[in-house]
């Protein structure tokens, strides 16, 4: 019977087939998958910061709660706005438990219509880096996810509060809405590495120059922290810096590219990570380079947020001003500013060698006794941890005439040292010129950078940006060279930084039951309709009826 | 509680199948050899209307009403009512009368119509933390096919079984099957042209095979009397 044995083959096979369908389907038809990102992880010293848990399974909860009602077993979503830092705090410092938050982020920091959204612009932002400072110097034992606020988002928030107003707090024995992220315990990120690179324009070497020629270094570091590692992306601490840097040394790989037109001095650029963490990148950069030519930097210029000043940049060093060096550098500068109609101003901080608080990068070049300063719109060194490229550091906050004026004013002062020009009506970066600042170069990096988050321990060593700021570099400098190192011992970091959320709309237990009993009813009723209209009535009741019979009978 | 969300629909949607054999004299003069052959015959026209819409069939672009599209799938629902025919009157069935023979085959058939069609989405849908309704509509879609589905057998045993009918009652009882065998043709129709929603044509679906149920008894026994 080879046709029939055939037939049984194929469908055992084709069971076969289906179990193992069976098996691999995944059981995700949520109402909404939404991508979320995650507080940021990570321990000082030993210490455990930031959201420790990244699984979510519970109930959501809205803003107003119920009275009396149970977070621990419940997941709070909150527009940022309608967030009480109070109760936050509160919450953090009772060490009383949520099951989980989510925060809704405004899409767009502002609106560029009306007047009044300046105010809001204010209060985003004040409120973001509020919320920040908090959660990024405590423990938080449950898991805190960001996301961006849409319409999706609002009517959610529209059903829980409607459910949340019928008096009773959503549990498993209620309806409402479940928010599930599927997520493995986050592990450590196995060593994380800093990726500096560099870059040199080499000076012109007269005949009678036996010895080095000296060197300009200008540095700028590259990395973000922030809240949510996957939405640092740091426009103007330090994107704006970067990108002023790129300009730079497109426009002084112009000037070097003709013999006649090149300096005596080279030029050393540095794109640095590790900020954020006392500058420890650009201390393990400078260790590396061979002490000769650690010496031959005449000084180097540190750029630092210079995305959103419009008209006070400040100068930081280490030494004192009265230090001829620095009164010189700092004379070029005004020179150049006074032309353009800005003003630049000089802020001395001493270095505290015991105290491991790095505040400014020229600092690490001063440890190595390196005439340094930093250029940069804030007028005070930033705190630990603050001003690193945060959740309100957006390509909104950062203005593109900003990075021109910072290009240009670096630019011309270099040049006015390097060729020593002097007197008035230099323009040597003149518009109109080939040697003009290009805005559309300063646009696209800018919006590039604003979009590729850059912290530090989760970018690996041959990730794509790291190569495109080497491409680039080597576009206008020669020798490049990217140096790896090991992040210093103090951080750790934790992975899973970006997850989806799924949102279920799930019925209650008691609607189950409800239905088990409706359906156990009408199975019944069919039944009996059933015996009923084809063996009588008599046969339905009988059916209840045999055991006593079937006794009668024994006796 | 999803399981039990999953328990419930399966009940569902197969109980009443269970419970028909059970509460009916089927289950006492033991036919479940013919309601098993009838799920196998069942199968067997799956696999040949699968086949026929395959060849015949284009994909369409738009979703629109195409009439020749749906005509070739009226005859090829067709194949469906030949298929019974082959069930009821060429397998070998024991001594069970008439009554009961349609009863079986029109179980069986709807049975394995059930687990063919709806229990696979029950499987992978009702399981999931997400709460919809479809399932629960799918249930009671599952009750109304066994309802036609037994109505559909009566007639055709009626009219392949029974020499002797009443010649007034012979073309209604033609009429009958012609509509109950286009009735999926109706209701793909109703959902895609007129777009009426699911509950509407669950309602439809129920409303008209109760309908359908009554004439048919009503023939059936019509032409019982002269017996």
């Amino acid at each position: 019977m080879s046709p029939s044995g055939e037939v049984v083959a194929s469908i055992s096979s084709a069971v076969a087939v289906a179990l193992v369908l069976l098996a691999c389907v995944e059981l995700g038809d949520a109402a909404a998958a939404v991508g979320v990102y995650r507080l940021i992880q990570y321990d000082l010293a030993g210490a455990p910061l930031g959201s420790r848990a990244a699984a979510l399974n519970h109930h959501a909860a809205a803003f107003p709660l119920p009275p009396g009602a149970d977070l621990s077993r419940s997941a709070l979503v909150a527009p940022l706005l309608d967030l009480p830092l109070s109760f936050l705090r509160e919450y953090l410092v009772e060490k009383k438990h949520l099951g989980g938050l989510l925060i809704l982020l405004p899409k767009k920091l502002s609106d560029k219509n009306g007047t009044g959204n300046d105010v809001d612009k204010g209060q985003v932002k004040g409120v973001l880096a509020e919320l920040e400072k908090l959660l990024l110097h405590e423990e938080v034992p449950y898991p805190v996810y960001f996301a961006f606020h849409d319409d999706d988002f609002d009517n959610l928030l529209a059903d829980i509060r409607k459910i949340a107003t019928s008096g009773q707090p959503a549990s498993a024995t209620t309806g409402g809405y479940k928010l599930v992220v599927p997520s493995a315990e986050p592990r450590k990120v196995t060593s994380p590495t800093i990726s500096n690179i560099q870059g040199w324009l080499p000076g012109l070497k007269g005949e009678g120059d036996t010895e080095q020629l000296p060197t300009i270094a200008i540095v700028a570091n590259y990395d973000t922290f922030g809240a949510a590692p996957a939405l640092s992306v740091g426009s103007d601490s330090n994107g704006s810096g970067v990108v002023a840097l790129l300009e730079i040394a497109r426009l002084f790989s112009r000037l070097y590219s003709d013999p006649k037109t090149r300096g005596r001095y080279n030029l050393l650029f540095g794109l640095t990570s590790g900020g954020p963490y006392n500058y420890n990148g650009t201390s393990k950069w400078l260790r590396s380079f061979d002490q000769r030519v650690r010496e031959s930097i005449d000084y180097a210029i540190c750029l630092n947020s210079v995305g959103s000043w419009s008209n006070d940049l400040w100068m930081h060093v280490s030494k004192p001003p009265e230090n001829p060096y620095i009164k010189k550098i700092f004379e070029d500068f005004s020179d150049v500013s006074n032309e353009m109609g800005v003003s630049v101003g000089i802020k001395h901080k001493k270095i505290n060698v015991s105290n491991p608080r790095v505040a400014w990068e020229h600092e690490q070049f001063s440890r190595f006794r390196v005439t340094a300063l930093t250029l940069s719109e804030m007028s005070g060194p930033p705190e630990f941890l603050e001003s690193t490229g945060g959740l309100h550091d957006t390509r909104e906050s950062t203005d593109v005439d900003s990075v021109i004026r910072t290009a240009k004013l670096v630019s011309e002062s270099l040049a006015r040292h390097i060729y020593g020009l002097k007197g008035r009506n230099i323009d040597v970066f003149a518009e109109n010129s080939s040697l003009a600042i290009n805005p559309h170069y300063i646009q696209s990096w800018l919006d590039l950078l604003s979009r590729t988050p850059r912290v530090a321990p989760f970018l690996q060593k041959n990730d794509p940006f790291i190569a495109a700021l080497k491409k680039e570099l080597s576009e206008h400098t020669a020798d490049v060279h990217v140096q790896n190192d090991a992040l210093d011992g103090m951080f750790t970091f934790y992975d899973a930084t970006k997850a989806t959320l799924n949102v279920y709309q799930v019925a209650s237990v008691t609607f189950d039951l409800l239905f088990l009993l409706v359906l156990g009813s009408y199975l019944i009723v069919l039944f009996c309709f059933l015996v009923i209209t084809t063996r009588g009535v008599d046969d339905l009741i009988n059916i209840f009826r045999r055991p006593p019979s079937r006794k009668l009978k024994g006796a | 509680m999803t399981v039990f969300h999953f328990l419930n629909c399966a009940f569902l949607t197969f109980g009443p199948h269970v419970v028909y054999y059970s509460a009916t004299p089927l289950s006492e003069y033991d036919t479940i050899g013919t309601s098993v052959k009838a799920a196998a015959v069942y199968l067997g026209t799956a696999l040949v209307k699968l086949v026929c819409l395959a060849t015949f069939l284009k994909v369409p672009e738009n979703d629109s009403f195409d009439p020749y599209q749906e005509l070739m799938k009226v005859f090829i629902g067709f194949i469906d009512v030949a298929g019974l025919y082959f069930a009821l009157t060429q397998l070998t069935h024991r001594n069970i009368s008439q009554n009961h023979k349609f009863q079986a085959v029109g179980l069986g058939w709807a049975f394995a119509d059930s687990v063919l069609h709806r229990l696979a989405p029950l499987w992978i849908g009702a399981r999931g933390l997400e709460f919809t309704w479809e399932y629960i509509f799918q249930g009671i879609e599952a009750n109304a096919n066994l309802v036609m589905t037994l109505s559909l057998a009566a007639l055709g045993s009626l009219m392949w079984l029974r020499k002797n009918k009443p010649r007034t009652l012979v073309p209604i009882i033609y009429a009958c099957a012609l509509l109950l065998a286009t009735m999926p043709s109706i209701t793909s129709y109703l959902r895609r042209s007129l777009e009426w929603q699911t509950p509407k044509v669950v309602g439809f679906e129920l409303f008209s095979s109760l309908v359908m149920a009554f004439i048919s008894w009503q023939l059936f026994s019509a032409c019982q009397r002269p017996m």
